[in-house]
């Protein structure tokens, strides 16, 4: 890890309609650390996430990729500065195989076709390379239970070699064996320099990769503490704010 | 889900991942079983009338279905797209009257040719941009096409059929033949053609598939998902005003009239192949069987001289029936939904 800021997002506001989603939010990652992003259900935690990946555009606030002030009109713009994401939804369009997954937005191409071959080959050689448990890259991801996809969708983020690694609840269908390949293979990112944001409602998965906690609250961040300075119970009083509430009370 | 493999050399494992399927699994069923009723029909009207199976009538067929196909193929990319086309009948008709109406003010043939082709796109782009960057359902805003093209071609024309002299080179197209087939059938297989290529072979095919499966996951994969949208009912546009000057100078004329209910024949024979109407799922070749296949009804009964007025019905009956079959144990409400909430 160093000390140089890899992503730095400040006071981000984003309003749906009348809903306000975000309404201030500061939140940094450096290279080769692993921050946890926690929050109640509807805190704002993939709603910012969807913001830094260019999927949602944000109302106000700055966002800064290696210290440049940059700011994303869509999903190619944050993929050109190296961020790459596993929605909560996992973004699979059910009606393609497998490869035509891992590479949309992306097919190879020979002179104006796409150059099936090489894709599958390619496919093939990242599932095989990350122990993905699909039998075909050319099975259609709707086939796929819900543990395949999720894994294909990480397959798909990893397989960008992304500067910013965002996994939205990326183990929220898996088992046991698969949540733990998840988290070797994010220890493995980071201490490659990558910068890991990782969301989840399993704490304890927390504790094992991360170093440091920031915690959202009702479209804000609240609270970012190193994860030295936690244990379970102090971190679920800071994502339900009962000491706040004891407090106010 | 680690980066070094356990067990072997990821070799093996690779290959054996990448491995094609069999021919059996990947043909869409759907269609295959599409193709075994075209061929039952062939042969039904083969034995019932001795005329059906004459080479004369065989490539008469081909022209009557060109328009359909041609159209059909540009349709195929917009239906699975989860789009809709409703306006392509109502273009045809237009660009035929005002492609006529052109010749007979003095226009050079080529040029004529040349508009009739931007009529056609100019409609499909206009239908394109409300519906992709304006985001009303591709079903209204054809709907309205529907009424607002074909009003503006009567218009212009007062309902009058507009004749085109037979000594222009654009009267000349509707006689060419070539191996005794026709100018429009030679068309109809090159389009076909070339929308296999561009809807299985391409990225644009593939960013339609996939629109149509969740079109949300495609934009978030960096796609302009807009612009594809709109390219696909440019192009039935086009394809539309193909057709229009393919109808118009075989026929020799051109009517504001024309091609009524030319849309649901259209989607009959994209459906009739399996196409799903849900979207995310095309097939060029199903295209091709199911014009072949509403093309073939309608010349079989005329041949056996039942009524004409009885064909329009017999073509909503298999519309009907079709669309039941495509969307059995998928339910009508996704259906419903997609149709009407969908931009
Ligand atoms: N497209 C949208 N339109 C309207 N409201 C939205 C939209 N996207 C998010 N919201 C609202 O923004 C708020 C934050 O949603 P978000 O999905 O970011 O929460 P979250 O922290 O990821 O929750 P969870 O833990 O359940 O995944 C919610 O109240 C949600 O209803
Ligand atoms: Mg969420």
């Amino acid at each position: 890890m160093t000390d140089a800021l890899l992503v730095e997002l400040r006071g981000i506001t984003k309003s749906f309609g009348p809903v306000r989603s975000l309404r201030g939010v500061d939140l940094t990652l450096r290279r080769g650390e692993v921050l946890g992003l926690v929050g109640d259900n509807g805190a704002g935690k993939s709603t910012l996430m969807k913001v830094l990946a260019g999927a949602v555009q944000h109302d106000d606030g700055e966002i800064r990729v290696r210290g440049r002030a940059v700011r994303f009109a869509n999903p190619s713009d944050a993929r050109a500065e190296k961020i790459g994401i596993v929605y909560q939804d996992l973004a699979l369009c059910d009606t393609i195989d497998v490869a035509g997954n891992l590479f949309l937005g992306r097919e190879p191409r020979r002179g104006p076709f796409i150059d099936r071959t090489t894709m599958h080959a390619e496919a093939a050689r990242i599932l095989a390379e990350l122990d993905v448990k699909v039998a075909s890259t050319h099975q259609e991801i709707g086939t796929l239970s819900g543990g395949q996809r999720q894994t294909v969708a990480i397959a798909r983020a990893v397989s960008f070699a992304p500067d910013v690694l965002i996994l939205d609840e990326p183990t929220a269908a898996l088992a046991v064996a698969e949540v733990e390949s998840v988290l070797r293979l994010i220890g493995e990112v980071a201490a490659r320099g990558v910068g890991v944001i990782l969301i989840t409602h399993r704490l304890q998965d927390l504790f094992r990769v991360c170093h440091r906690i920031t915690v959202m609250y009702e479209g804000t961040s609240v609270d970012d503490v190193p994860i030295g300075e936690l244990d379970i119970e102090r971190l679920v009083g800071l994502i339900t704010r009962s000491e706040q509430r004891e407090a106010s009370a | 889900m680690t980066t070094t493999t356990s067990t072997g050399s990821p070799a093996p494992t690779a290959v054996r991942l990448a491995r094609p399927p069999s021919l059996w699994a990947r043909t869409n069923k759907a269609t295959l079983v599409m193709a075994a009723v075209t061929l039952l029909v062939f042969v039904f009207f083969s034995v019932a009338d001795a005329d059906f199976l004459t080479f004369a009538n065989v490539s008469n067929l081909a022209t009557q279905v060109a328009p359909t196909l041609i159209v059909g193929v540009a349709m195929t990319f917009v239906i699975t797209a989860g789009q809709i086309d409703l306006s392509v009948g109502s273009i045809v008709a237009f660009v035929s009257a005002v492609c006529a109406q052109l010749l007979l003010a003095g226009w050079d043939s080529s040029v004529v040719l040349l508009a009739g082709l931007l009529m056609g796109l100019g409609w499909g782009l206009v239908n394109g941009w409300f519906t992709a960057y304006q985001g009303i359902p591709a079903f209204i805003v054809t709907l309205a096409s529907l009424s607002v093209v074909r009003g503006v071609a009567l218009l212009r024309t007062e309902g009058f059929s507009v004749p085109i002299a037979s000594t222009t080179f654009f009267a000349r197209l509707g006689e060419a033949r070539w191996l005794g087939f026709s100018l429009s059938a030679w068309i109809g297989l090159v389009v076909t053609a070339l929308g296999l290529v561009l809807l299985h072979h391409t990225r644009f095919g593939q960013y339609v598939i996939g629109i149509g499966a969740a079109e949300e996951s495609v934009r978030r994969a960096g796609v302009n998902v807009r612009l594809v949208k709109m390219a696909a009912l440019g192009f039935s546009g086009l394809a539309a005003g193909v057709a229009g000057i393919l109808i118009a100078a075989r026929l020799g004329s051109g009517s504001a009239n024309s091609a009524q209910g030319f849309e649901l024949t259209v989607i009959a024979a994209v459906v009739l192949g399996g196409t799903s109407l849900l979207g995310g799922r095309g097939t060029i070749v199903g295209t091709l069987i199911g014009a072949i296949l509403t093309g073939m009804i309608a010349n079989g009964l005329t041949l056996m001289s039942v009524s004409p007025y009885l064909t329009p019905i017999i073509t909503g009956a298999v519309l009907i029936l079709v669309i039941w079959i495509n969307l059995r144990g998928r339910g009508i409400g996704p259906l419903l939904r997609r149709i009407t909430s969908r931009p």
